[in-house]
């Protein structure tokens, strides 16, 4: 089995009296699909939102390859390597699909402002590679014939899979998808399912965490499911397993009525 | 050219730099000031006060004005970039105002409101400021097309999104601010090279608001559409001096004017004249391209 690379134990979030998730551990490994499925208002984004460091821990501990970054910060858990798509596409729309792309990279480029504004060598230099980076990504994942056009002249499918293109240049250890179907027409979803296993395929050590409400989505490409309903969980197991547990037929059917 | 053509020549370069340095702030980072003019300000009567004290050289003082500038953004930004963006603008107004305040208390040196006037003539001025000018329009371009550019037009758009990308929004921020600051500066010292004389009036916070009014005018993201704007809207106003309209001056009327452009503007054209859009070789590229190949045609024929 591979080892473990992204482990939560017991976390804790209120919102005032709200418990948005209650006693949440989970286990991610290198390379695994794993899905967090749950109605409206379960505590899903929260998860993300804690494992992304935009909010704090009441309380747990989260630990990923091998330290405890708990009390790190979103900044810094993002340059660790855990990337994340937003539950509404949330790109940069003053800026165009490759530099939406190239932006995710440019933290790490290593020249200055100075070099930049006198556009001295090292500029030159990493400003190829980085171009290079997010070219090679883009044709990777099929959308470098949209490179310069502006995000939100794309349809919304295009947006999603450029949002996903954009976390994953930077060679995530993980990528977390927030709904990543969410507003897409069912020939939409299709392709993004094939788009889904086509990533992978280019990036096998990549662990991918979905958040997804369509049981039919995450049926068909996880290995692993978590269930969360009012912030805690409620089933776990095999996609199998989990298509006939009482627990979550229930959660499901009392949202559908 | 005649001397006033020359001084307006460099009226329009000076709005020009100053407004490129608002650019880097505003369109880049997002950030909105009304309080640039003060570094203006700061950084001309430290330039020309210590020169004059000191009898240092005017390149050397100039220089030191610059850091200071630099000096004084990064110490006011440390605080205040930290605040939601529209306390961060009122604060700005609030800052100008008090170096406003502070260059009267040290009358003794700067003559407070009456002006400080001792200020040296350069020869082929009109030349410095133009390369002043070609430099500042330069490396703001290069920035807005660098990393720095990308990543603060992203925490422009969005600062939780930004930071899940590693980018350290309140460090680049800083950085920016005190770029702005700086380039500011610059606009300064040309100024009171340009006029002989600075007063604290001279750099209030109308001005301040003039520069952003001349930077959407063009174009909110739009570097050569805002430095279009800021030359031209500038030099309008001089050049209808003496114009009379029903036995009244047309200059008085500047900001009536200024004011029914940006509402016309905002209605009409939400993003300013140029929106995004750069102006570029393009078209003429293609236009020459298309002329040669004709033209090989016809001999080829
Ligand atoms: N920033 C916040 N402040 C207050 N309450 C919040 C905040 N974020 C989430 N909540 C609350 O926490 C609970 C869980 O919300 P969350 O967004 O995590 O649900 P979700 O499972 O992602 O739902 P959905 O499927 O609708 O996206 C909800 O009751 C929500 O109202
Ligand atoms: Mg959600």
């Amino acid at each position: 089995m591979k080892p473990v690379i992204l482990k939560t134990t017991n976390l804790h979030k209120n919102f005032g009296g709200v418990k948005a998730v209650s006693d949440f551990s989970f286990e991610v490994r290198e390379g695994e699909i794993l899905a967090i499925i749950g109605p409206n208002g379960a505590g899903k984004t929260t998860i993300f939102n804690l494992l992304s460091k935009i909010y704090e821990p009441d309380s747990g501990t989260i630990e990923f390859d091998g330290r405890d970054i708990t009390k790190t910060s979103q900044i810094d858990v993002a340059r660790l390597g855990i990337s994340r798509t937003f539950q509404n596409a949330r790109l940069f729309t003053g800026l165009n699909v490759l530099d939406n792309v190239k932006v995710a990279l440019d933290y790490n480029a290593r020249y200055s402002l100075i070099e930049a504004m006198l556009m001295l060598p090292r500029r030159w230099k990493y400003e190829k590679e980085t171009s290079r980076a997010a070219k090679e990504c883009l044709e990777l994942l099929n959308l470098y014939e949209y490179a310069d056009k502006r995000p939100d002249n794309l349809p919304y499918g295009l947006q999603r899979r450029v949002e996903i293109a954009r976390a994953l240049v930077v060679n995530p250890k993980v990528l977390m998808l927030d709904e990543p179907a969410a507003g897409l027409n069912p020939e939409e979803v299709f392709q993004l399912m094939d788009f889904l296993r086509e990533i992978r395929e280019k990036y096998p050590e990549t662990a991918i965490l979905i958040i997804e409400h369509r049981m039919d989505l995450v049926m068909n490409i996880c290995e692993y499911i978590y269930v969360q309903d009012f912030g805690v969980t409620i089933a776990k197991g095999e996609p199998a397993e989990i298509q006939c547990n009482p627990h979550v037929l229930k959660a499901y059917l009392g949202e559908e009525d | 050219m005649t001397a006033y053509q020359l001084s307006l020549v460099m009226l329009a370069c000076i709005s020009v730099i100053t407004v490129s340095g608002v650019f880097t702030m505003t369109s880049l980072a997002g950030m909105f000031s009304l309080g640039q003019a003060a570094y203006m300000s700061i950084c001309a009567y430290l330039t020309f006060v210590l020169a004059r004290y000191l009898d240092w050289p005017i390149w050397f003082t100039a220089i030191l004005g610059l850091l200071a500038s630099g000096l004084v953004a990064f110490i006011i930004s440390l605080p205040a970039l930290k605040l939601r963006r529209d306390y961060f603008a009122l604060l700005s107004v609030g800052f100008g105002e008090m170096v406003g305040a502070i260059v009267i208390l040290l009358g003794k040196w700067t003559n407070a409101a009456v002006g400080f006037s001792k200020i040296p003539k350069v020869n082929g001025l009109v030349w410095i400021v133009l390369g002043i000018t070609v430099l500042i329009v330069f490396m703001v371009r290069n920035l807005k097309y660098s990393r720095f550019g990308r990543m603060a037009i992203a925490l422009k758009t969005d600062e939780i999104a930004a930071r899940s990308f590693g980018i350290n929004v309140y460090r680049l921020k800083v950085k920016i601010y005190v770029i702005a600051s700086i380039i500011a500066g610059v606009g300064g010292i040309c100024f009171g090279l340009r006029n002989r004389v600075i007063a604290p009036d001279s750099f209030d916070w109308s001005l301040s608001a003039e520069m952003q009014i001349l930077l959407f005018f063009g174009g909110t993201n739009s570097l050569s559409g805002s430095a279009v704007s800021a030359a031209s809207l500038k030099v309008l106003p001089e050049l209808l001096k003496g114009v009379k309209l029903f036995g009244m001056e047309l200059q008085d009327f500047k900001t009536i004017i200024y004011c029914v452009l940006i509402i016309l503007i905002i209605n009409f054209r939400t993003k300013g004249l140029m929106g995004e859009q750069e102006f570029s070789l393009a078209p003429i590229k293609k236009l020459a391209k298309k002329l040669n190949r004709q033209h090989k045609k016809e001999i080829a024929k």
